[in-house]
């Protein structure tokens, strides 16, 4: 499976490329907010007004890589939870009017799927179109779909695959009360150096065209995989299974991008999975934007730049010194410590 | 490529906690749609519900669960239904952790069916809920994956009313494609504030019991279910009852609005027809259709275009389950996935309920009485959602 294009909006840069030309973006606030494209470039200011932001940002982020192109088979989105902001709005309504007569818009707007029938109806896209909302591995199981069609060799050969999560009052009170986030405001770059128990709430979309050809492709998604309440053998085990099937030595993994989000409790995952891959050196990419549920999909689209070479170790955002030349990229990333995810991305032929 | 063979599956609704009370209601034309006992609502007294006649500790014990765990009413129904399927197709502890073992799950409401708590944890009103970690759509996959010790692929997926036949579809592609072995696919949904409100924002609300496919039909009526298939492989099907093949699915957006469907029907046609062509079959195979039937103006007068269209004005016999169960959101795939099982398995046709007149403009009308005998061999299940997403799905009798 080939990606063709890619477009990410996240709290760096990246929706204009400033971001892989060296800019960074530090940020001392309780949250990291995505950096706003200008939305009516893309959305008729009609329908801007009704929608979400987990909808608009997800819009900004696919739309660019169906204009630049035509082909497209169908439309598979992961996402943990949709459009929230609406969804709160809509049960403060429920409650701040005892069940009366209520607006439906919030409500349409709130569910996950929104976005992926919204894509479907700006292009006038009948081809398939599904969404997956299986928490931080909504990504991860996106991309498996779009792979069975490519492996299958069905008449679909392109398909727009992406991620979205929105930050919302919603979502932040609630893993603030579950113990997810800091008690401390803490600058972006100090993050992953943090030493205490959570992490900062960050959101972003991040969109791929994904072709069963390498014909133009900037980079290949060889597989994924995923596992509940691993023990620290099961995932050498995975790990095993998932190269053998691949055909790969682990040897041959350049660099590993891995999902540190400065939780104390939670960030030795890390640190032990590199046991596994003594040799290969590794950056984190949860300064850069927070931790979210879907942010693997952020984390693909910079595999994919470091890959094509439009982001080197010299960035400021890291700052370390990694190979400049990679092959293969390995993407682990885990979400409360329960539900782990691998991505393994590869040099395109562009 | 593997064929993908069901063997096993459950459900609960509200017309039986398992597959053969349902059975049972199905084939007496009795009807669980009724005033709501448990469900706490202003519209309870004005509106019709399909509710699982069990309240919520009836439902931890009934699923052997512990209390104050966290578990949702969504979570709850999920492994009960959960719980019959893998009983069904005899899958021990051990089958049930292999890496090759799949779960795909689906809903809508997901843990969001406890309005009230999630205002407070959502608002900061006071100290965290005993839910606060468990709103998420994915939560009822994740506490079935847990408590199973499920270490395969996962996958919660959220079409709205078109999920758990996504859900299928997919985990029929996973087997075929060599990934898993064996997959328990399906969905779950609970009556929840959030939804009820949403739809009557929406005035799809039906104050009668629904009426698919008539006339004076005046919208649908909530339901809360959970249902589950198993499917595997031939090689893990060996020696087992194969109720079922999937031999046929096709997944399709209407493109037309986020919330009705288009009048020429341009996805529910895509759908059904991409399903005949993975199949194989031509149309007028197809021996019956469980209808996506909700009982609103839109859908029914849609669902009846598309048939006019892919089956050329006489589609084969039809009903609407949901005249029993209400619509039950993201379970309603594999729910009535598991009704046409059942009348496959018994070669028997049940009842559309309450189509006193059937819609005239089409030369055709769902099923209105209970046929024993009917031979049928294959099996066509819709289902449309908001979003535009529509699926469609076809199963095939096993010799």
């Amino acid at each position: 499976m080939y990606v063709i294009d890619q477009q990410a909006i996240s709290a760096q840069k990246t929706h204009d490329l400033s971001f892989e030309k060296g800019e960074y973006s530090t940020y001392l606030t309780s949250t990291f907010p995505i950096v706003e494209p200008t939305y009516s470039e893309f959305i008729p200011l009609n329908l801007l007004r009704r929608m979400g932001k987990a909808v608009k940002m997800g819009i900004a982020a696919a739309l660019p890589i169906i204009n630049r192109n035509q082909q497209l088979d169908g439309i598979i989105v992961g996402t943990a939870n949709g459009g929230l902001e609406n969804c709160i709005d809509f049960l403060n309504q429920i409650v701040a009017y005892d069940e009366g007569v209520l607006t439906p818009t919030n409500f349409v707007q709130s569910t996950p799927n929104a976005l992926a029938g919204q894509l479907a109806l700006m292009t006038k896209n009948t081809g398939y179109n599904s969404t997956h909302v299986n928490g931080s591995l909504s990504f991860e199981n996106a991309l498996i779909d779009a792979k069975l069609f490519f492996e299958a060799s069905t008449n679909i050969t392109s398909l727009l695959v992406g991620s979205v999560e929105e930050i919302s009052s919603y979502n932040y009170h609630i893993d603030l009360l579950a113990g997810r986030y800091k008690k401390e405001i803490i600058s972006n770059d100090q993050l992953i150096q943090s030493n205490t128990e959570g992490s900062v709430c960050g959101e972003g979309a991040s969109f791929f065209l994904l072709s069963n050809s390498p014909e133009h492709a900037i980079a290949e998604i060889v597989d994924t995989t995923q596992i509940i309440h691993p023990s620290t053998a099961d995932l050498t085990t995975l790990m095993n299974v998932f190269f053998e099937k691949n055909q790969l030595s682990m040897d041959a993994i350049d660099l590993l991008l891995l999902g540190k989000n400065g939780d104390n409790r939670l960030d030795y995952w890390y640190d032990d999975f590199q046991q596994i891959f003594p040799e290969t050196p590794a950056i984190n990419f949860k300064q850069l934007t927070g931790d979210y549920r879907t942010i693997s999909g952020f984390a693909t689209y910079l595999g994919v730049q470091i890959l094509t070479g439009k982001i080197n170790g010299a960035h400021p955002a890291f700052n370390t010194d990694f190979p400049t030349n990679c092959n293969n990229i390995l993407i682990y990333n885990h979400f409360d410590g329960i539900r782990h995810g691998f991505i393994l991305i590869k040099k395109g032929t562009r | 490529m593997s064929k993908v063979f069901v063997t096993g599956f459950g459900a609960i609704s509200a017309i039986g906690n398992s597959t053969l009370e349902a059975r049972s209601s199905l084939i007496n034309g009795t009807s669980g749609i009724k005033k709501a006992r448990f469900f706490k609502s202003n519209y309870v007294n004005s509106l019709l519900f399909g509710e699982i006649p069990l309240n919520d500790e009836e439902f931890i014990n009934l699923t052997n669960s512990p209390k104050n765990s966290g578990l949702t009413r969504t979570s709850l129904i999920a492994l009960a239904a959960f719980q019959q399927a893998i009983t069904s197709a005899n899958l021990s502890e051990e089958v049930l952790s292999s890496f090759t073992t799949g779960f795909i799950s689906a809903s809508t409401v997901g843990g969001m069916c406890y309005t009230d708590e999630l205002y407070k944890d959502a608002n900061l009103h006071g100290e965290a809920s005993e839910f606060v970690r468990s709103y998420e759509a994915s939560d009822h996959t994740f506490q079935i994956a847990s408590r199973y010790n499920i270490k395969g692929y996962t996958d919660t997926i959220n079409t709205a009313c078109s999920s758990s036949a996504n859900a299928i579809l997919l985990g029929a592609r996973l087997i075929q494609s060599g990934r898993l072995d064996r997959v328990i696919v399906g969905g779950a949904d609970s009556l929840a504030k959030y939804t009820v409100n949403g739809f009557n924002a929406l005035m799809i609300l039906s104050d009668e019991a629904c009426a698919p496919f008539s006339t004076d039909r005046k919208g649908l009526n909530l339901g809360e279910a959970g249902a589950y298939l198993v499917l595997e492989n031939e090689a893990s099907a060996n020696k087992k009852k194969k109720y079922a093949e999937v031999i046929g699915f096709g997944n399709s957006n209407d493109a037309f609005h986020p919330s009705a469907t288009s009048q020429d029907a341009v996805g529910p046609v895509l759908a059904m027809q991409k399903a005949l062509q993975v199949a194989g079959i031509s149309a007028n195979a197809i021996n019956y259709i469980n209808a996506h039937g909700t009982g609103t103006i839109n859908n029914d007068e849609t669902e009846s275009t598309a048939f006019a269209t892919v089956f050329e004005n006489n589609p084969p016999p039809y009903n609407s389950t949901k005249s029993y169960t209400g619509h039950t959101l993201a379970a309603s795939g594999a729910l009535e996935a598991v009704f046409s099982i059942l009348s496959m398995e018994n070669n028997e046709l049940y009842p559309s309920l309450n189509c006193q007149a059937p819609i005239h403009t089409f030369p055709f009308q769902p099923i209105q009485s209970y046929c024993k005998q009917q031979p049928i061999q294959y099996i066509m299940s819709n289902s449309f959602g908001f979003g535009g997403n529509c699926t469609s799905l076809i199963f095939s009798k096993c010799m």
